[in-house]
């Protein structure tokens, strides 16, 4: 049974891979679409990173009490002086490291 | 640097642009999301095993899913004994994001032969996308640029199943307190920051966060489907009424 899952959402994801570059979708997209591409990366991956940065073990949401915020904040400071994604994942991690360091939960 | 306009200290402008040498740079700018991705590799090889999968599933899944947000979700639903169309729906929803990534490349790999596009298709991540769509649009032109999204996407999977194998067999060994999981939301931070040059930039991000922690609680976790939409939503409609 978790072979069948793994396979066909593997397959799934494919397709949605794959779908905009078969040929079989419109050539061209409406121009609204075409207007909104630019957006996708902010949105999509702000999406994903927020709940990561603010959920805890139990997927609830912690504002207080949640060294990672702080980080976070960190590295977005650190990301806009430096557009350096190494430099990012090392400051902010090391600032996650020294807050639950210093006590923090 | 940002998606769609021309930032003139980029580093890729000294190369030229024969296959061999964009296949390489897309190999070379992917590198440091590793920093990023072997953690997230590592994690997801330990949490694997300790949901009950077996090390062949676990590492089997990180080549035929390759997505990782997608791969933790699956893991902790199985481990949480949710039944089998949950499982597979919650991890599907989240992967719906590719259409709009696919889309995205689309005008830029449309003419290739279909085994290309299919390869590409396979390789289209989060993080072989966001360097791959910086690349095409300051460089539109290019005729090699595919290969480019090749070298990206081969190097993140290359990365991505050996920390996935790292994480199955020392999963023991890696100590939690070290929160390597963080360095995911890391990574995202350090590609959209920079990118968020404008009001509709800002407003997009900021609606899209905000919704997607509104929406946590929301099952099949897909309030991270419905931040993505609402954030692409509130840029372009900002981006719109601008231009009227």
């Amino acid at each position: 049974m978790i072979w069948a899952i793994i396979i066909i959402t593997g397959l799934f994801t494919f397709v949605m891979r794959f779908v905009m570059l078969s040929g079989i979708a419109p050539r061209k997209l409406p121009t609204i679409f075409e207007d909104a591409r630019s957006f996708v990366p902010i949105a999509v991956l702000t999406a994903i990173l927020v709940p990561a940065v603010l959920t805890g073990k139990e997927n609830n949401i912690m504002l207080l009490d949640n060294a990672q915020l702080p980080a976070a904040f960190v590295a977005v400071v650190v990301a806009l002086i430096s557009r350096s994604i190494v430099i990012t994942i090392i400051i902010g991690l090391g600032a996650l490291w020294l807050l639950k360091f210093m006590g923090f939960p | 640097m940002t998606f769609g306009k021309h930032s003139p200290d980029s580093k890729s402008k000294i190369i030229t642009g024969s296959p061999r040498s964009e296949f390489w740079t897309g190999v070379r700018d992917e590198l440091p999301l590793q920093l990023g991705v072997v953690p997230f590799g590592l994690i997801f090889g330990m949490l694997g095993i300790s949901s009950g999968l077996t090390p062949l599933q676990t590492i089997l899944m990180s080549s035929i899913l390759f997505g990782g947000a997608s791969q933790i979700v699956f893991a902790q639903l199985w481990a949480n004994g949710a039944p089998p169309f949950f499982v597979g729906a919650s991890v599907s929803v989240i992967n719906l994001r590719h259409v709009l990534y696919s889309a995205s490349v689309a005008p830029y790999l449309r003419q290739l032969p279909l085994r290309w596009r299919i390869a590409l298709a396979y390789l289209l991540t989060d993080e072989a996308y966001a360097v791959s769509i910086k690349h095409f649009l300051e460089r539109p032109t290019n005729p090699f640029k595919h290969f480019y999204l090749l070298g990206a996407g081969m190097a993140l999977w290359v990365f991505w199943q050996i920390s996935t194998i790292i994480g199955v067999f020392a999963s023991a060994t890696i100590p939690e307190e070290l929160s390597l999981g963080f360095a995911i939301p890391l990574t995202f931070i350090a590609i959209v920051t920079p990118t968020i040059r404008t009001r509709p930039d800002l407003l997009a991000c900021v609606t899209s966060g905000g919704l997607a922690l509104a929406g946590q609680s929301l099952p099949w976790n897909s309030g991270i489907l419905i931040a993505a939409i609402g954030g692409v939503l509130a840029g372009w409609l900002l981006h719109h009424f601008k231009r009227l």
